[in-house]
Order: structure tokens, then sequence, then C-alpha cells
């Protein structure tokens, strides 16, 4: 794989929605995610000639990303706003209207209640949504598979208790 | 909140067919800024990590000069100044020492961190550098004594004022007990009492703070990774 500024805008491209996803996971306001998806876009960037092959290319992604949203506080980052001025969005979502749905509201509930879980719980659960095998998870985290397994059960469980909790309340 | 059932022992794929919703909403309508992107790869920045180094470097450099400084005037002084001021800046120049060997190991750290490599290894690194912290705010806390007395001599003990002396006396030993105890409590176990949330409130803790709950994390995951070898 070639490892110019072209080849890596177009793994970019490709998988603008892991990048977007996991900044959504770890930030509560819309600055915040834009600042952490330009710092992930960077140290991808600054990562990318270092990019092992023999894994896929999206565990190499999901750990930059993963690894950089966890570690990311807004105040140590400061530099990348003052040397790095950006203008707008680099990922941009259309505004849809159209929301409301039963399906859309629970989309929303399962982001809000997956961002309230401890920081290593969320990148487990996100990493199972989106489809990645145990084993994957575990290559990618550094855990085992058991461990992922075990895990997943129980942040499942946490997260279905979270939505019975709110029915019972409305 | 129909699509999801309330049961608990109901289909295992509801969350994953959300998400998939989820995902087909965002292939729709979510759109890269190429000309933003590719302006990114030509901006000269270094890793996240590396901007850390600046500060820690200057704080080297800062405090290997005051040390040296420090070991020549007293090194100059050794037959002349009285022995309280020898033995108080002795103190406080061997914790100035121990905390330039911490921001050293910070360093090395930061230089060390491949983000990479697996997620767990990676945050347990990074949060021990950040926790490492804590090291350098209890070795400031243990200077404390040493700057009530560093200016005390025999002559004030001999012809001083009793009223003085005592103060002194009361002062130096709460200086010393405070030292003591914040040198021996401030540490992980403690992160969620009062007097440390008042300590390290400010929102240059946070990091250090989050840190700690993060290898907290880490660690229910190793004691987990350790029954699963044992077969529990």
């Amino acid at each position: 794989m070639n490892r110019d500024s072209q080849t890596f805008l177009n793994v970019i491209e490709s998988n603008k929605g892991i990048i977007y996803k996991v900044a959504n996971t770890y930030c509560r306001d819309d600055d915040n995610r834009k600042d952490l998806i330009q710092e992930i876009i960077i140290q991808l960037w600054l990562s990318f000639t270092k990019y092992d092959e023999k894994y896929k290319l999206s565990t190499w992604m999901y750990r930059i990303a993963l690894n950089v949203s966890i570690s990311f506080y807004r105040k140590e980052h400061t530099r990348s706003r003052i040397s790095a001025p950006l203008p707008d969005d680099i990922l941009h979502i259309k505004d849809d209207s159209s929301g409301g749905s039963e399906t859309e509201t629970d989309v929303v509930l399962l982001n809000k209640f997956i961002k309230e879980l401890k920081e290593i719980d969320r990148a487990i659960i996100i990493l199972h949504l989106e489809g990645n095998s145990q084993q994957e998870t575990a290559d990618i985290l550094g855990l085992t598979a058991t461990n992922v397994s075990t895990r997943i059960s129980r942040i499942k469980q946490q997260l279905k208790q979270k939505f019975i909790n709110l029915k019972t309340q409305n | 909140m129909e699509n999801i059932s309330t049961n608990t022992n109901t289909n295992e794929n509801e969350f994953r067919e959300l998400w998939s919703s989820y995902n087909k909403k965002l292939n729709e309508s979510l759109t890269l800024n190429r000309k933003n992107t590719e302006d990114l790869t030509k901006i000269r920045i270094g890793s996240f990590l590396a901007s850390m180094s600046p500060l820690k470097i200057f704080t080297i450099l800062a405090g290997i000069i005051w040390s040296v400084i420090g070991d020549v005037i007293v090194i100059n002084l050794l037959n002349t100044a009285s022995p309280f001021f020898l033995i108080s800046a002795g103190i406080q120049l061997v914790l100035t020492q121990i905390a330039i060997v911490i921001y050293i190991y910070q360093l090395v750290i930061i230089h060390r961190v491949d983000i990479n490599q697996p997620v767990m290894e990676t945050q347990r690194t990074l949060a021990r550098l950040r926790t490492s912290t804590l090291w350098v705010a209890r070795i400031l806390f243990l200077q404390l004594p040493v700057w009530t007395t560093f200016y005390l001599s025999a002559e004030m003990f001999e012809n001083g004022n009793v009223m003085l002396l005592s103060l002194q006396i009361v002062v130096t030993h709460v200086f010393t007990f405070a030292a003591v105890w914040l040198f021996t409590n401030i540490k992980f176990e403690n992160r969620n009492k009062k007097w440390f949330r008042l300590i390290f409130d400010g929102k240059e803790w946070t990091p250090v703070m989050r840190s700690m709950e993060l290898l907290e994390q880490i660690g229910e995951y190793g004691i987990e990774k350790e029954a699963e070898g044992k077969g529990v």
C-alpha cells in the first residue's frame, strides 16, 4: 500500500464512520468532537507510515482512534487549535429533520447510554456493535477473547437495564 | 423504546440492529471534507504526546540549574553556615533531585508510548505517566518543613524570644506532620476522599484524576484475566 497523502485520504474517506462514531462516543459536545476528530486524523496520518499490514486497516484505525479518544483531555490539546487552526468540520453530518421515529429515538438513547459507560466498556461495546468478532475486539484492545465475551454480556445487560428503567419511569 | 425488548433474555442482536440503522443513517449523511483533511496532512505537527515534552524539558532544566546552584552554595558554606541551613538546604536539594528523576522518567515514557499498540497497553502506560505527577506533588509537600527551619541558628535558641521560639516549634511541627501525612496519604486509594478532591480540584488535575479511574478499570480487567487463567 502506498503511504502518500492521496492513499491516506482514500483510507479516511472509506473509514470515516469509524472516526466519527468513536469520537462521538467519547465527546459530550460538538466543539469537543470537532477537536477530537481533528486530533484522531492527525495521529492517523503521523502513524500511517507505521501501519503494519499484517493487521486489518480497521484494527489499526480503531486502536489509534480509541487510544486518542480515551486519553483526550481538552486542556492538554489547546496546542492543536493554536498551531493547526482548521476552518470548518472535517466530518460533516447533514441535518436531518425527518427524525423522530421509534428506531431513531432508540438509536439516540443507545448512544446516550453507551456514553454513560466506563471508557473501556464503551470501547468494547462499540467494537462489538460494529460487527468485530470477539478475537478482533480482543486484538484491538489487548484483552483475551473470553474476557471480551464476558464483558459484552455484562454491558448488554447494563444497557438493557437502562432502557427498562427509562420505560418504567415513563 | 418499542424496539428494545424489556425481557432481558430476548434477542441478543437487537442492539446490533439498532446500530445498523445508525450506520445506515451515517452512511447517508456523513461527508468528509477532503480539502481540510489534506490540509491536516501538510501541517508540521508532532504527536499530542510529544507536545507535552517541552514543558517537562523546561522543568528538568530549571530543576537542574536550581539544584546545581544549591549544591554549590551548600558546599561552599559547609564550614561556615548554620547546621539548620545546611540540613534544610540538603533535604530540599535531594527532594528536588528526586522530582527531576520523576520528570526524566515521564519524558522517557512519553517517547516510548506507541498509540499503534493495543488500547489497554497504551492506556495503562499513559495513565501511569499522568498519575506519576502525583509523586511530584507528594515530594513538593514533603519539602514543607525545611522552609520553616533553614533560617534558624543556635544563637536564636540561646538568646531568642521564648514566645517566638515556641511559635517556631509549633509551626515546624505542624508543617512536618502535614508533610508526612500528605506524603503517605496522597495515593490512588484516597482519590475519592474529600480532602484529596479539595487539593486536586483544579482543571489541570482532571487528566490525573481521570487516569486514576482508568487505571482502576484496567485493574479490574487484570483481575478478570487472572481469574480466567485460574479457570474461575
